[in-house]
């Protein structure tokens, strides 16, 4: 259900300390933990842009893949064509959504589980194409394609994009504007549109909403925003292979979404951030990599057991906490006014 | 058998600190080098270490931890005046660019490695920028990730695919008998320049080879289909290219139980005594492949540069299990072997004069000899090692060298087909993306 | 295509088809009771292998011992997921996918710390194999994969009832109890004897009990059935099922840690296209994906092989959107 629209001035404090959290962040981690930081804001979009579409109820396994199509186009745009980064990049995110346009007409015959699969199925195919040995000339075959031109550096301020602050940096830039987009999506009247179509499809449509015309509008909407993560993507790594965007890496998306949680906006956001953290930071630094994907996977369990309803149900109940606190300082004897409704 | 979970790098690092005490204190002759600094040098493995490819990097890191051990036993790697112990930095780069990137940022600008060894493939073009603008020596198991751009990546140890032409040279001067081959190999960046390079191999040996080689998926679990195929076409040899050890065993079984009577060759054929369990001695005697046992004593020869392979191979299975052991476990020790010799010869660690030093006159000690820098024609810049490759073939049931031969010789007689062969099949380095 | 490539390719793609449909067949009795996606159902084929790894050929117990204990091993680990995870999580499917999920990197890892990355060697536990006609011939060790299977989907599958859809889709199950009651027999008294009386016993009001819990499991629970207890059975024998084929094709693949990953997703589309909780749709999408599969394969390539089994499989969802024989779109 929509998330409650917080009006008071401490949501804007701390939204600016957010903010300067943000930029000040590459600053104090280490070189390496920067490349992840580009990483992770690429993947923020990606997963904030899986949100859109699962609100209307459908759960695609071709999100990643899709992603893929934004990134093969964008590299191919600006390899092959000779288009300006920024405009291959725009134009990978739109081939992305032109694809999602045209898989609608298929795939939304199907739904629940069988939409699943047949999502899964049409991505995988196309997946399969751009390994397949004989289109090599075209895709680049199993090895993919390699030498993707980088964003161009801005000589006047002398800020070069190979450095991951800067690349981070624009990153932010790109996906706090989609984001901004994303959330305003989902607050609008389509967003409530797309949640009646998810919860009472049936009656939606016997009030003469075009479900059919709802639902391609949030795949194709989150696939731009996908492919747009891919481009930004494969013009930092330099480099896009099929075997990047295969089902596995789609997994961790739905891992990241249902962990973190799907019943507010954030909750895919916290999910990527604190999993990332968690699997590239602190189990690395535990030096013991065999048992990785062991403790990863006990962590997933432990916090699905914990906290089915995902991590963003921690939120209110830390709000909780600290207004409990802040009560017990004021020598408040009102807990439950200080206590806010769960969600 | 099953093996037992290893120990972590803190018990590894505790272990050598011991070690080098305990030489210190018994008095041993290594008064020449001095101890007091105690001076490390951090050499980067940059491998997938979980998941499914995990089998061509976590053995190398284990080999090099025995290399490491031993190494520093007897002193440590004298590069300058002063004795350094090796110490290795391992991140998983679990077969991805952009992870591989990370780890290479890692490993050069927070631990200070000087050297970098990676398995390559999909993660070394993510690497590629970060290494060039560090200018950071790294080498890999993988030829075909040379390009002309690469000018600090080497190649110094297998020289996949080219070998296979050593194998089917010495098959065609022993059993000029045998007319026609047929080729079948998975659908990856492996299988494809391999085949390339047989098909080349068998036109320089005359060797009819009937019908387009057949590529399979490399998910396929079900090798009936394709044995039955090839099969079907009545050859006198069945080469199975670069097929990976879980390819090659069900598909030579395959050919047992569909029948075959003729001559297999292979790119490898790790674990053999089980093929051979699963087949018969009878049907596996003459099998031709490139990857020897680690206890024949054709390696104890002058020219080979690797010191007690059996030592090597007998205490990699005691700390690992049999289980464990293939080419790969061997490989990066190997590479290691050349960068200490390189390293001591220039008088420092650091990457280019390294380099200069492994590439000094154009030769250089590869494991198996003398071997030169190579590959301009094929991958656009000598940075590939080449010299000479054993041939093994199975015989009474053990693997035996029974050749060494030499890859520049055959590629001095017949290199246009080879070229031929590679542009035919895409995999020539201005033909890729 | 010749006469004999033909005819070996038709054995080929039966025996194909048979470990495929006795991994669906399990997929699908979990699936459609408990409404979960068990992603790590890869992971049990895989357990089901190395079970048959570390006592046939590790240790050299007899072979059909190995297998029947690698039965019960993997049937045991399917209750301690369902216990563990499926039953805290019943009201949370996506929740029990995730979970799922971490179980089946915890499998792999636990597999690669016992036996390490690489592949297992086992060797066959028979050479003999049926030579037909013009040298198309089949392996007996392919042969037990096949009778297991055909074993599993008439004991399962031979009667298939609609049942009306619910929440969770809908399940189609064995009926008939004296054909069941021969196949368990046959397939039982080559394990143990007693769990053979045991499932029998549970046989007949199993099946009752599955089409009750899968309508309405509040009303089935008022009538005094436990929920709990039929998914456990039904997550056993899913699991067991699964285990059976690992075990079964142990000597005839090469067992890694990850040999399960491509199995999973072809399992899913499987079943998705027989339609959810549909054991005779599943048997059937495998048999028609093996065909497809093997034969493209042999004729052309593995890469279009695997295409065009999927653009197959889209196909079949596009012109029926619930599959080969799912319920019709629920009011």
């Amino acid at each position: 259900m929509p998330e409650r629209a917080r009006s008071n001035g401490l949501s804007w404090v701390l939204g600016l300390l957010l903010l300067a959290g943000l930029i000040m962040l590459p600053r104090v981690v280490t070189l390496s933990q920067q490349e992840l930081l580009v990483f992770l804001v690429i993947n923020v979009l990606l997963v904030a842009s899986y949100r859109l579409l699962t609100l209307t109820g459908e759960w695609s396994l071709a999100h990643v893949v899709i992603m893929g199509v934004g990134a093969y186009g964008s590299a191919l745009m600006a390899k092959e064509l000779a288009f300006p980064v920024p405009l291959a990049m725009l134009a990978g995110a739109s081939i992305a959504a032109l694809i999602a346009f045209l898989l609608s007409f298929p795939l939304f015959r199907m739904k629940g589980f069988y939409f699943l699969i047949g999502s899964f199925a049409a991505g995988e195919v196309i997946r399969l194409i751009w390994k397949w040995s004989e289109l090599t000339w075209l895709f680049g075959g199993p090895k993919g394609i390699k030498l993707i031109p980088p964003f161009p550096d801005i000589e006047v301020l002398s800020i070069d994009f190979y450095d991951p602050v800067n690349y981070y940096y624009l990153c932010l830039i790109v996906v706090a504007i989609a984001l901004l987009i994303l959330y305003r999506i989902e607050r609008s009247r389509i967003g409530l549109t797309f949640h009646a179509i998810h919860w009472q499809d049936k009656l939606a449509e016997s009030v003469g909403v075009n479900t059919f015309g709802y639902r391609m509008l949030a795949f194709v909407i989150a696939s731009f925003f996908a492919g747009l993560a891919g481009a930004l993507y494969a013009h930092y790594v330099g480099t896009v292979n099929p075997n990047r965007f295969n089902v596995e890496e789609m997994v961790y998306v739905l891992i990241w979404a249902i962990v973190g949680g799907t019943a507010t906006f954030y909750g895919p956001i916290l999910g990527v951030v604190v999993l990332t953290i968690l699997n590239e930071i602190v189990l690395r630094a535990l030096g013991i990599d065999e048992m990785r994907p062991l403790l990863y996977g006990a962590i997933l369990i432990l916090f699905i057991l914990f906290l089915p309803k995902g991590l963003e149900s921690l939120v209110p109940k830390a709000r909780n906490w600290l207004a409990g606190r802040k009560a017990k300082r004021q020598g408040s004897e009102r807990p439950t006014e200080a206590k806010l409704p769960a969600e | 058998m099953p093996t037992k979970f290893k120990p972590s790098v803190m018990n590894r690092r505790q272990f050598l600190s011991t070690t080098a005490m305990a030489t210190l204190m018994a008095g041993l002759p290594l008064q020449k080098f001095a101890f007091g600094a105690d001076k490390v040098v951090k050499i980067g493995f940059l491998a997938p270490l979980t998941g499914a490819v995990a089998a061509w990097g976590k053995p190398g890191l284990d080999g090099c931890k025995i290399w490491a051990d031993w190494v520093n036993e007897a002193g440590g790697i004298k590069i300058g005046d002063e004795a350094h112990k090796v110490e290795f930095v391992a991140y998983d780069d679990e077969y991805d660019p952009g992870k591989a990137r990370t780890g290479a940022v890692k490993l050069i600008k927070q631990d200070g490695v000087k050297f970098i060894m990676m398995l390559g493939g999909d993660p070394w073009p993510g690497v590629f920028p970060v290494a060039q603008k560090e200018e950071m020596l790294v080498s890999t198991l993988l030829p075909s990730d040379l390009t002309p751009e690469t000018t600090m990546l080497v190649a110094p140890c297998e020289v996949h695919p080219i070998y296979n032409v050593t194998g089917v040279e010495w098959l065609a001067e022993n059993k000029p008998e045998l007319k026609t081959a047929v080729i079948c190999a998975q659908d990856d960046s492996l299988g494809k320049p391999s085949v390339a390079t047989y098909l080349a191999a068998f036109e320089a040996a005359g060797i009819k080879v009937l019908g387009d080689p057949i590529f399979f998926d490399p998910a396929t679990t079900d090798f009936a289909p394709i044995m039955s195929k090839m099969l079907g076409l009545k050859p006198d040899i069945i080469c199975l290219d670069t097929c990976y050890t879980d390819y090659v065993h069900p598909l030579t079984e395959q050919a047992f139980q569909q029948g075959f009577k003729g001559q297999l060759i292979s790119c490898t054929a790790d674990f053999y005594p089980k093929m051979i369990d699963k087949t018969s001695k009878e049907f596996m005697e003459g099998f031709i492949f490139q990857f020897p046992d680690f206890d024949d004593p054709a390696l104890n020869e002058p020219q080979i540069n690797f010191k007690n392979p059996k030592g090597f191979f007998e205490e990699y299975k005691k700390r690992f299990g049999e289980g464990e052991w293939s080419a790969v476990s061997w490989e990066y020790a190997s590479i290691m072997n050349l960068w200490s010799d390189a390293a001591q010869k220039a008088g420092t660690a650091d990457p280019k004069p390294v380099l200069e030093a492994m590439k000094a006159g154009g030769k250089g000690k590869h494991i198996f000899g003398e071997a030169e820098w190579w590959g301009k024609d094929l991958f656009g810049i000598d940075n590939a090692l080449v010299g000479f490759w054993p041939v093994v073939v199975i015989e009474d049931g053990k693997a035996k060298i029974k050749q060494y031969k030499s890859i520049p010789a055959w590629w001095a007689k017949h290199k246009d087909l080879m070229i031929k062969h590679m542009t035919a099949l895409n995999q020539m380095y201005f033909q890729r993306k | 295509m010749t006469p004999e490539l033909f005819l070996q390719t038709v054995v080929n793609a039966t025996y194909a088809a048979s470990y495929m449909a006795l991994i669906a067949v399990g997929l699908v009795l979990i699936f459609g009771v408990m409404g979960v996606i068990n992603f790590a159902h890869g992971e049990l084929y895989m357990a089901g292998a190395y079970a048959v790894v570390a006592l046939y050929a590790d240790l050299g117990v007899p072979f059909f011992v190995a297998v029947a204990v690698g039965l019960l091993f993997v049937g045991a680990l399917g209750l301690l997921m369902e216990y563990g995870l499926f039953r805290p999580l019943r009201d949370n499917p996506l929740g029990g996918l995730i979970a799922s999920i971490g179980f089946l990197l915890i499998l792999q890892t636990i597999a690669v710390l016992m036996f390490g990355v690489h592949m297992e060697h086992v060797p066959p536990s028979t050479q003999g194999k049926l030579a037909f006609a013009n040298g198309v011939v089949l392996t007996y060790q392919r042969l037990y994969v096949i009778l297991a299977a055909t074993i599993a989907v008439l004991m399962f599958g031979v009667h298939m009832e609609h049942v009306p859809p619910s929440t969770q889709g809908k399940l189609a199950f064995a009926n008939g109890v004296v054909l069941t009651y021969q196949r368990l027999y046959v397939i039982l008294a080559a394990v143990i004897l007693l769990s053979a009386l045991w499932l029998f016993l549970r046989k007949s009001k199993f099946g009752w009990a599955l089409r009750a819990c899968a309508q309405d499991r509040e009303a089935a629970a008022l009538q005094g059935m436990s929920i709990n207890s039929t998914a456990r059975i039904a997550m056993f024998i899913g699991a067991a099922l699964a285990g059976v084929a690992g075990a079964l094709t142990a000597p005839l693949v090469s067992p890694t840690p990850f040999m399960g990953d491509p199995v999973i997703i072809t399992a899913f589309i499987i079943i998705i296209v027989g339609g959810i909780g549909s054991l005779e749709g599943a048997v059937l999408a495998a048999i028609l994906y093996a065909f497809v599969n093997t034969f493209v394969t042999t004729i052309y390539d593995g890469t279009l092989a695997n295409i065009v089994g999927l653009l197959l499989m889209l196909i079949v969802l596009i012109v029926k959107p619930t599959g080969l024989f799912g319920a019709k779109e629920r009011a």
